[in-house]
């Protein structure tokens, strides 16, 4: 390796970040070959970081750097590399060393060229380089995807106006990477301030993506094996609960929102303000429609997760994330003036509690309805979140209720969607008939979900 | 190619774009890009490849270069000429098209764009400024507006600019610091070239450049200024020079929104609940004050008004907090500064003094002051001054060493003080406390700054505005400071007062303070070592003369007799140019006869003086002076002072003219001092204003016999000293025989001007008839004039000048003879004043020893004789003096007794004459007989 690095101290940067590849490509090719599982050694990654990403191996020598001309030509030459490289496996692990967080402070070159790299992948659709990204995104820390997702959201969202639609194509060259890419960008935008708002674009993006195909969302959970508990840290399986999140916080962030900016002393103009109502009108649409097929794709969970075997044992709607979205609801209820926003908090709440409703009849939400109640209880009075925590009757002695009972002082509430009551019971016929609860010990689960 | 109806582009067509772009070769034929279809391809890159925009900002710097070197080559070979014409036009379309898509960018995403955009635009500006600036065709950086006006006619950096403008305003509400920083870094870095840049986006937005390029410059300041590293001073004085720089094109136009908003930085640092940054602006200003002479200017003079006690209290607080090193270090800050300073140093001046030891002990309403602000202030004036004192004298030092420094580094401060030297003097003159001594020293620097115009207007302003001894000692002490580094002080001093007093710019008050200053330096006793004023200045002053004699005629009397009081003070010249002299005889004794009626004791001795020291400079001079007092005292106006009567009808000339006791012999008087008229024939005098009105007589003076004779005892008293003066050593009563000629003289041309070079021997009594109408005339003019008669005695006393008078002599006896000839009364106290002027005629002529002393005795017996006894006495006398004529030639001179004598015993036997003496003594014998013994020799 040492001799390797006196030639490339020898070259430009150029020249010697493409002759890294090259002998990056060269070593792990035979290494994949000698055995399948090669172990990196630091060799490759110091050289990797000193020419590719320019971080001085000796103290004060000047670094080199690739003006952004030279950038690209990197950007290009990696990208028809990871293109013209056939083998999936060297293709992988190239990525992955080259791409992966060591803790160091080659990190931030490393994210930056990542961004770079992805986001020209997408603008000249290179599959192999989104894939790679894909899996990059489930196997690095969420913190580390969330800044990808923001490269890309700067670059086809807020820089180049109506770059959007190449961004938009991609669904169809790498759904993997489509719903890696949800998840990190709800990850990211978890509207908790203004600024975490998604962006209108962006959210048009996702919603005209879920819409034409809700399974997208779903893609990465049912191509992965999944390990009984994940990993903390990393992006969740779905990014079902960042969705939720959206739907039901949206209304109340938007109206935060507007009050901020008329509080500000931006009274604002005339044009402007028809603009922005206009937009938040759109958006209140597309949360709707988002809304809608989240619910749909919990809907459909169920007959994935039986048929993984992993139904009750896996919560992709962790109650450990439903907790503090509903503080925040409650937060942010309080800090709305409850007069005015009324219809906004409604609207909230109905959107949690139809999700909640269904998460848990999916089996996507793992927990009592006490657990619920308890989270709950000081929230605002909505009668629908009312009747789902209040939950059916319980009878807790016949355990065995035939699936789908509901005591009859019930009526469905108003809006909710009449084909969600009723699931698309034929889409999974080989359900088991046994509840799923028995196999994790110590947990009750006094609701049964339906057939 | 415009965003909007461009198809979209396939991913395939994309990444060759991208081949093409970073290849610089078409995919489709193989062939070299153009610059402008190169310039294309990366317009497209960036519109639809958003990591590509770094590198598609990159390539477009070679492709405004090229625009701007096209241009200039079009611009030198002055056309578009063939292929580079279209190139150039190419070019620009395709620059263009830049603006276009970025233009777009910036409207869609301010927020996103234009920190990008404005720091690339501004770069390229510097590089590409920098890059041509030594080009031939390129105005140098020093002509800005040229520059201006070739970068904004190139389209490359007219587009840049524009680009950046638009980012700039696009920010302006939100944020601009971005843009701003970037806008400082360039100009750090492409400092004289990129100045164009600076100036028009200065003026562009001026008031959000002003404040902002303050406030980054501040926070700059902070950041490397707090911490105190070594490496930081360094990186700190370029940031703060550009801030500089830029302020300083902006101060040209918008000078007021800069003062305003350095004040509001300043009193916003002062207010309570301040944060580490405005903490710092105090120095920070410091700072900037003392990069930028301009700036400096623009606050420095509403600074000081707005330091009132609560700020001036506050600024206490915050610097009492400091270390002690930095506030030393400060303080010298300050004071160098207001060295610096130059609109509104006065007001400074004014402030410090004020706040250091106010006027009063008494404190003006409001919050009081604390010690600690005076102190400053105190020691702020303390090193001020030494800091002056450095500059001044190493300044005149290196200008006396080195001949080749003509240029003196200028103190703004001084300079700007220099109109108000009057102002400092009065301030000073006031002697108010610890403050006169720092005002005195800062004069004597403005002095020495303001060389040689300084020194002297302080000087004079201190001469014409003191009023007691202690305040004109100001004057000296300040001369004793100046004159050691200065030559030639008080001739100029001199010449700048009698400048300022002709050209009428002293109130008369003041002119007269300033004689009786001047006239007290040169008296003053020269007391200890110091090197003294009046010596020095006498002689200079007395180079003056004929300027200083020409005020004794002044209007105001109280001016004319102050320049009489310097001038008798005066060491008048050795031997002055006679017409100057002449000038002041001339003014000098009709201002004794002014002061004469005025009846004023002091002034009187004033003006004696005077004349008397003029008729001791030569003996020419004192001819004139007794010829001027002669004729004076016969002058109809002055004669009435001696008793002459006022009841003639009066003169054309001598006329008051109208009530205002304008008279126009004086105003020709004083017209011919001042222009020095040689009186020929070419004289033009002043006739008198027409219109008005009818000329008044003069009102009869009154005078009581007490007066007359003191006004003629004086007259004499005068006349003898002056008579005397040409041996001012002697110290008897005599007088000089060349003195009593000149009184002689002056009596005859007076008297009879027609018989002024008549023969001096006496004809035959008969002959005498010839001339009776003169001689009548002759002995009106005694009558008239009392004061004739004692002038008589008074030549006669200066033997043999009497005998000049001969025809004077002649008249008035043959006169006198007629009337006892023809008089019928019985004794001779019938006429009384012929018996006076009898007796004063013959005791003259005994006097002067025209005739023998047995018959000048005569006179004692007149007023015991019957009129026609005198008459035949007379005539006995006149025999004598027909038979041994009153010739100078008679007399000798007796060295011993440094007298003319004459000696009778040479002349013929006097007996003959005296046989109607004796004859009329044994007639009267009864009753004259105890005076018998005193006719026979």
């Amino acid at each position: 390796m040492s001799d390797i690095r006196h030639s490339l101290l020898r070259r430009d940067a150029l020249s010697a970040a493409k002759e890294v590849l090259y002998h990056l490509d060269i070593y792990f090719s035979s290494q994949l070959q000698s055995a399948p599982l090669p172990l990196v050694d630091k060799g490759p990654s110091e050289l990797l970081e000193e020419f590719l990403f320019q971080v001085p191996k000796e103290r004060g020598a000047p670094p080199k750097r690739l003006n952004s001309l030279q950038e690209l030509q990197l950007l290009e030459i990696m990208c028809n590399y990871f293109q013209e490289q056939t083998k999936d496996s060297v293709r992988q692990i190239i990525f992955s060393s080259l791409f992966s967080p060591q803790g160091n402070k080659a990190d931030d070159s490393r994210m930056a060229l990542l961004g770079k790299l992805v986001s020209m992948a997408v603008a000249v659709c290179r599959v192999p380089v989104l894939e790679c990204a894909a899996f990059w995104l489930q196997r690095t820390p969420a913190v580390y995807c969330v800044r990808l997702a923001r490269a890309l959201v700067d670059d086809y969202c807020n820089l180049v106006p109506g770059s959007i639609q190449t961004l938009k194509q991609i669904f169809s060259a790498s759904p993997r990477f489509c719903c890696q890419f949800i998840t990190s960008v709800t990850a990211l935008y978890d509207l908790s301030s203004d600024d975490l708002i998604p962006p209108s674009d962006l959210l048009e993006l996702i919603v005209s993506w879920i819409f034409e195909d809700p399974r997208l969302i779903l893609i990465t959970f049912l191509n992965t094996p999944i390990a009984a508990n994940l990993p903390i840290g990393f992006l969740e399986l779905t990014p079902l609960t960042g969705l939720i999140r959206w739907c039901v916080k949206a209304p109340l962030a938007y109206k935060r929102k507007k009050k901020a900016s008329l509080s500000n002393g931006h009274p604002p103009s005339k044009i402007a303000k028809d603009s922005t109502s206009g937009e938040d009108r759109d958006c209140h649409q597309l949360y709707s429609k988002l809304h809608l097929s989240v619910l749909q794709v919990l809907m459909m969970l169920q007959g994935h997760l039986t048929e993984k075997n992993l139904y009750g044992r896996l919560g992709l709607v962790p109650f450990d994330h439903v907790v503090p979205l509903v503080e925040e609801i409650n937060r942010l209820s309080d800090e709305l003036n409850p007069l005015n926003a009324s219809k906004e908090i409604e609207l909230a709440l109905d959107r949690l509690a139809q999700a909640l409703q269904v998460a848990m009849a999916s089996g996507a939400l793992l927990c009592t309805r006490d657990d619920l109640r308890t989270v709950c209880s000081r929230l605002p009075h909505n009668n629908l979140l009312q009747l789902v925590i209040s939950g059916p009757v319980q009878q807790p002695t016949h355990g065995a209720l035939p699936p789908g009972f509901y005591p009859h002082i019930h009526t469905p509430p108003l809006g909710y969607p009449a084909h969600a009551a009723h699931p698309a019971l034929p889409a999974h016929p080989a359900l088991p008939a046994h509840p799923v609860q028995t196999f994790i010990p110590g947990m009750t689960f006094p609701y049964r979900p339906i057939r | 190619h415009h965003p909007h109806c461009s198809p979209p582009i396939t991913p395939t067509e994309l990444a060759q774009e991208v081949k093409a772009f970073l290849s610089g070769v078409d995919p489709a034929h193989g062939t070299k890009l153009s610059a402008q279809d190169h310039a294309r391809c990366a317009l497209l890159l960036l519109r639809s490849l958003p990591p590509a925009r770094h590198a598609v900002l990159q390539h477009l710097r070679g492709l405004f270069d090229d625009q701007v070197c096209a241009h200039l080559l079009t611009r030198d070979t002055s056309g578009t000429t063939g292929t580079t014409g279209t190139t150039t036009a190419a070019l620009e379309e395709v620059v263009q098209e830049v603006r276009h898509v970025l233009a777009d960018f910036i409207r869609a995403n301010p927020k996103a764009w234009a920190p990008v955009v404005s720091a690339w635009s501004i770069e390229l500006m510097g590089q590409l400024s920098s890059k041509y600036a030594g080009r031939p065709g390129v105005p140098h950086a020093n002509s800005l507006n040229e520059l201006l006006q070739l970068w904004m006619g190139c389209p490359a950096t007219r587009v840049l600019m524009d680009i950046y403008t638009q980012c700039l305003s696009a920010m302006i509400g939100g944020c601009p610091d971005a843009c701003v920083d970037a806008l400082l870094d360039t100009s750090v870095q492409h400092s004289p070239h990129f100045d164009w840049v600076v100036a028009h986006i200065g003026s562009s937005f001026p008031n959000t450049i002003i404040s902002r390029v303050l406030s980054c410059g501040l926070k700059d300041f902070c950041a490397h200024g707090s911490a105190g590293d070594p490496l930081g001073t360094d990186k700190r004085v370029p940031k703060i020079a550009s801030v500089v720089g830029i302020l300083g094109h902006l101060a040209s136009r918008h000078s007021g929104s800069i003062k305003q908003e350095l004040l509001r930085m300043f009193h916003e640092s002062l207010g309570p609940g301040r944060d580490q940054h405005q903490k710092a602006a105090v120095p920070f200003l410091l700072q900037l004050a003392l990069m930028s002479p301009a700036l400096l200017g623009t606050v420095s003079a509403e600074l000081v008004d707005s330091l009132k006690p609560p700020v001036l209290n506050q600024l206490h607080q915050h610097f009492s907090s400091l270390p002690r090193e930095e506030l030393d270090n400060t303080m010298s800050i300050v004071v160098h500064l207001i060295c610096q300073t130059s609109a509104g140093a006065h007001r400074i001046l004014h402030f410090l003094v004020n706040t250091a030891m106010p006027a009063s002990v008494i404190t003006a309403p409001g919050p009081p002051l604390q010690d600690g602000v005076r102190e400053a202030c105190d020691r702020i004036i303390q090193l001020l001054l030494l800091h002056l004192q450095k500059l001044v004298h190493n300044r005149a030092g290196a200008g006396a060493g080195a001949a080749e420094a003509p240029v003196p580094r200028p103190v703004p401060f001084l300079d700007a003080l220099r109109p108000h030297v009057r102002d400092l003097c009065l301030e000073t003159l006031r002697l108010e406390r610890k403050r006169f001594l720092w005002q005195h020293q800062l004069l004597a620097l403005l002095a020495v700054y303001a060389a040689p115009h300084g020194a002297t207007d302080a000087l004079f302003h201190l001469l014409t505005l003191a009023r007691t001894p202690d305040e004109l000692a100001l004057a000296t002490q300040l001369h004793a400071v100046l004159s050691s580094c200065l030559t030639d002080l008080l001739p100029a001093t001199v010449t700048t007062c009698v400048c300022q007093i002709h050209a009428g710019r002293l109130p008369d008050p003041q002119v007269a303070q300033l004689f009786r200053n001047l006239a007290a330096v040169v008296q003053a006793d020269t007391g200890d070592g110091a090197p003294a004023m009046g010596p020095v200045l006498g002689p200079v002053l007395a180079r003056h003369l004929p300027d200083l004699s020409q005020l004794l005629l002044h209007r105001d009397a109280d001016v004319a007799e102050a320049a009489c009081l310097l001038l008798s003070v005066l060491p008048l010249p050795r031997a002055p140019a006679p017409a100057p002299l002449l000038g002041a005889v001339r003014a000098a004794t009709h201002q004794f006869f002014l002061v004469l009626r005025s009846q004023n004791t002091t002034s009187l001795g004033c003006s004696s003086r005077l004349l008397a020291r003029l008729s001791s400079v030569s003996p020419a001079a004192a001819k004139a002076v007794l010829q001027q007092l002669v004729e004076g005292a016969l002058r109809r106006g002055n004669a009435e002072l001696f008793g002459a009567s006022p009841d003639q009808p009066p003169q054309w000339d001598e006329c008051g003219a109208g009530g205002a006791g304008v008279s126009l012999l004086d105003t020709n008087r004083r017209f011919t001092t001042a222009v020095n008229f040689t009186g020929g024939v070419w004289s033009v005098f002043h006739a008198g204003v027409i219109g008005r009105g009818p000329q008044v007589p003069q009102g009869r003076g009154e005078h009581p016999p007490e007066e007359l004779t003191n006004n003629t005892q004086t007259f004499l008293r005068l006349l003898l000293l002056c008579a005397r003066g040409a041996r001012p050593g002697d110290t008897t009563t005599t007088i000089h025989p060349e003195a009593a000629k000149a009184i002689a003289a002056a009596l005859v041309e007076n008297v009879c001007p027609e018989a002024a070079g008549a023969e001096l021997s006496w004809p035959p009594e008969e002959q005498a008839r010839g001339t009776v109408e003169r001689d009548l005339r002759i002995c009106r003019r005694f009558q008239e004039h009392p004061l004739l008669l004692p002038l008589l005695r008074l030549v006669a006393l200066g033997r043999p000048a009497l005998c000049y008078c001969s025809v004077l002599l002649r008249g008035l006896l043959a006169s006198l003879m007629a009337h006892w000839e023809g008089c019928r009364d019985a004794g001779t106290g019938a006429s009384p004043w012929h018996l006076q002027a009898s007796c004063a005629l013959v005791a003259a002529m005994a006097e002067a020893s025209l005739v023998p002393p047995v018959l000048g005795n005569m006179h004692e017996l007149f007023p015991f004789l019957a009129p026609f006894e005198v008459h035949l006495l007379l005539l006995s006398l006149w025999e004598y003096l027909r038979d041994n004529g009153p010739f100078p030639q008679r007399f000798s001179f007796q060295p011993e007794r440094g007298l003319f004598l004459r000696d009778f015993s040479r002349d013929g036997d006097v007996g003959k004459h005296l046989a109607v003496l004796h004859s009329v003594l044994h007639k009267n014998i009864h009753r004259l007989g105890l005076l018998a013994g005193r006719f026979y020799p």
